[in-house]
């Protein structure tokens, strides 16, 4: 085996890091480690005299493993693995420690103890370090077609993108119509837009495009394999097919909660937004004096969330009523106001121009709703209001839909705590799913506005695009792969609890066999947690690698302790209750 | 990687690495990144407490805590918390009553009771056990997994320990069950079992009592 040479470098983060903590003992001391032949501090690791920095390093002193003490391996991993790349090391080779959001940031009032705890983080990379072996990225070729699940505007618009860019596209409504929630819609906000014109357009769009295929009435059934060849099994009005595909976007919406139970909804004097809505699109509303009420059904025990649209809608209406019949009186009771943005900021100030009171309430004292008077008690005066209604309208939250949950277990995806879709992660991967090749947008995710939904569905047909133009996938190959073939008994444990159904059962030669399909794995590595016989291996995390990262975390504390007492039995276990 | 990833093994390899105390941290419930891991590591770390009570270690020095990427403060709670605990606890075997060495011994046997095969296979078959049932369709309760688990890992735990006890020393019965906690009539018959397999065998009989000595695996001879 070739000699280890281990370069560690610390950054500084300017101050972020080297204001907190230790860097140069933290550096010196990485040098004493077992492995490391160099060392060296970085005022920014991540800049280009960083970056160039540790390339030179690599190359001069010919290192072969490469540790940066840093940041989040969220942003700059990629970063730091291309630079090793660059210096002819595989990029496997490199490991980050993040001394930053792990210690500087979080003891920031304990430098000693803070530098204390970046050398036992060096220590334990340097360690793991040593058991690194270089890897090559999985790739696998990709179908180019997407699936999109959902034909309302968020799905309209993600299919239309798609298709704009070349890319065969199938739509699914489980609906006769396509159109979703906004086409029973009246006035969009803020900026006021028809909302049939808007989806008929939309629809017109995707119709005319010979590259999409419409399927209305269908329902998805299943849904296997993996990013670059997905397998959705539809049924169509009564009659079942198999679509093949690299891409799937989900974008099947959320419905609006019913305010049964809440505030005397009646469906006739007491309504939702929605049915107002449709009063004002169907000329059939009566009355003169309008009471609105937000936070209807939402943020409360059952539904701890804000649904984000209904203070802009009722605003939004509000002011529709206003200019209707600018005689009119609407008061609108609220709870907070959600108007983030100029446009929505805009709206409300004219809809205090145009007379309309708004009326805080406390969730401790909400509005009493009676025949044809609605009481409350104004927070800011802190005197009881009574306020004459002939029609009181709840602005209640959208709600996700029920289906929902089946197709998250069919697309092995997460739902969030209310049931919506859940994303990668909330800010930095807003549109994928964890899982690669499917991709979120709409109301699906979280409440939206048809603006924001327009948004997220371009934002999604870009990501879906870059595999399904591309033709082919890279996949990072930290996966689960059978280590020893030998050990496997076909046993199925870990096919059966592997989220991802990346683990199959084959006939061998030898009998049954697990087998993973890489692609799939996402490399969570409960499969590896749980064989019975230990005959997985993560790859880039073997049981080895994390072995020696704990192994050495308490080293130092043990050596100012005054030496560690023997582990009897320190082999392998092997043998005793055996099973057949 | 994922809090499933957490192999019960590890989390011994931890405890004998000279940690006195080990976090768990994860996802929320229904909100797992990779969908599902939480829960089966929900249930790693349960039976690795069961297995730690089981040689009377603190069960309390393990912990498993749940959160999003955006608790930050619940974080530090749960951290600051269990750093209290443990702090309160002080090194392996100190709250138990137990020396240094012998805890270690302890900690040893946990590891290799949770690495070994038979631990395994049962909490991997755990949720398919109470889903769909046993190769003849037999669904069990959690009580009735619980009560059989317990059942096998006492088994179990009692042979790890006495093969590490046994391990360069000779012994009695008698002894062994004072220093394994079973009664020595349990010991025998693990001791006649693990003769059979080929782990232990009588080192010589003084006073009418055979003392015993673990077998190299060499030794075993070929089934």
């Amino acid at each position: 085996m070739e000699e280890l040479r281990i370069g560690v470098f610390i950054c500084n983060c300017g101050t972020n890091i080297a204001g907190f903590l230790d860097a140069t003992d933290v550096s010196d001391y990485s040098r004493g480690l077992p492995g490391v032949v160099f060392s060296r501090e970085n005022l920014y690791s991540c800049s280009e005299a960083g970056v160039s920095d540790i390339k030179s390093a690599i190359v001069e002193n010919k290192l072969n493993r490469v540790i940066v003490a840093a940041c989040t391996p969220r942003t700059h991993e990629p970063t730091f693995r291309a630079t090793c790349e660059d210096a002819g090391l595989n990029p496997f080779f490199f490991e980050f420690v993040n001394i930053r959001e792990h210690v500087s940031w979080v003891h920031k009032k304990e430098r000693e103890a803070a530098t204390r705890k970046a050398r036992d983080l060096v220590r334990m990379a340097v360690a793991r370090a040593a058991l690194l072996e270089p890897q090559t990225p999985i790739e696998a070729s990709v179908i180019r077609r997407a699936v999109v699940i959902g034909g309302g505007i968020s799905g309209l618009t993600a299919a239309r993108e798609l298709a704009r860019k070349g890319i065969d596209v199938v739509l699914i409504e489980r609906e006769r119509k396509l159109g979703g929630l906004v086409s029973g819609l009246y006035v969009l906000g803020p900026v006021p837009r028809d909302a049939r014109a808007y989806v008929a357009s939309l629809v017109a769009d995707v119709r005319k495009d010979r590259r999409i295929r419409i399927m209305t009435g269908a329902t998805v059934e299943r849904i296997g394999g993996y990013i670059g060849s997905y397998m959705v099994g539809v049924r169509s009005r009564g009659k079942a097919s198999e679509i093949d595909c690299g891409a799937i976007v989900v974008a099947t919406g959320a419905v609006p909660l019913k305010p049964e139970g809440v505030f005397g909804y009646d469906g006739k004097k007491v309504i939702s937004l929605f049915e107002f809505q449709d009063r004002l699109r169907k000329g059939k509303l009566r009355g003169r004096r309008f009471v609105m009420i937000t936070c209807a059904g939402a943020r409360d025990r059952e539904r701890i969330y804000c649904s984000r649209i209904c203070c802009g809608s009722a605003i939004k209406d509000a002011l529709l009523v206003k200019e209707l019949d600018p005689g009119s009186s609407v008061h609108i009771l609220y709870r907070d106001l959600m108007c983030y943005g100029v446009e929505n900021e805009g709206i409300l100030r004219a809809a205090k121009e145009a007379g309309i009171r708004f009326v805080s309430y406390s969730k401790d004292a909400p509005p009493v709703v009676e025949d044809g008077v609605v009481r409350v008690e104004g927070d800011v005066m802190g005197e009881e209001l009574a306020i004459d209604a002939d029609v009181v309208v709840l602005a209640s939250p959208l709600v996700a839909d029920e289906g929902a949950s089946e197709l998250s277990k069919m697309l092995k995806v997460p739902l969030d705590a209310d049931r919506f879709f859940l994303e990668a992660h909330v800010k930095l991967r807003p549109i994928d799913f964890a899982t690669d090749g499917i991709f979120v947008c709409g109301t699906a995710r979280w409440p939206a506005t048809t603006r924001e939904c327009a948004e997220q569905a371009l934002g999604a047909a870009a990501r879906a695009s870059i595999p399904l133009l591309a033709g082919r996938v890279e996949v990072e190959p930290a996966v689960a792969v059978l280590g020893d073939e030998d050990l496997c008994r076909g046993c199925g444990m870990c096919a059966a609890l592997c989220p991802y159904g990346a683990i199959e059962i084959v006939e061998t030669d030898s009998g049954e066999k697990a087998s993973m399909i890489e692609v799939a794995c996402k490399g969570c590595g409960t499969c590896a947690a749980t064989c019975y016989m230990r005959a997985i291996t993560m790859v880039h995390y073997t049981d080895d690698q994390l072995r020696s990262q704990v192994n050495v975390a308490f080293e130092e504390q043990a050596t100012r302790a005054g030496g560690a007492v023997a582990e009897p039995g320190a082999a392998a276990p092997t043998g005793a209750g055996g099973s057949k | 990687m994922c809090s499933g990833r957490v192999d019960p093994a590890l989390i011994l390899e931890s405890f004998l690495a000279g940690a006195d105390g080990v976090f768990v941290g994860a996802c929320l419930k229904g909100e797992c990144h990779y969908s599902v891991g939480n829960l089966m590591a929900e249930g790693k770390i349960e039976v690795t407490k069961r297995i730690l009570r089981r040689f009377g270690i603190d069960p309390g020095r393990l912990v498993m805590r749940m959160m999003s990427s955006a608790q930050g403060a619940k974080f530090v709670e749960f951290a600051s918390a269990f750093q209290d605990d443990v702090a309160a606890l002080g090194p392996v075997g100190s709250s138990e009553g137990i020396d240094a060495a012998d805890a270690k011994l302890r900690l040893a046997a946990a590891r290799n009771a949770l690495a070994d095969k038979k631990l395994r296979w049962v909490e991997g078959k755990w949720v398919e056990f109470q889903e769909e049932g046993n190769l003849y369709g037999e669904r069990f309760t959690l009580h009735e997994l619980g009560r059989m688990y317990e059942e096998i890992a006492l088994d179990e735990c009692a042979i790890q320990e006495i093969r590490l006890r046994l391990e360069g020393r000779e012994l009695s019965a008698k002894e062994l069950a004072r220093q394994v906690r079973i009664p020595a009539y349990r010991v025998l018959r693990h001791l006649a079992d693990m003769r059979r397999m080929g782990l232990v065998s009588v080192a010589a009989v003084g006073d009418g009592e055979p003392v015993w000595s673990s077998c190299e695996l060499e030794e075993i001879p070929a089934a």
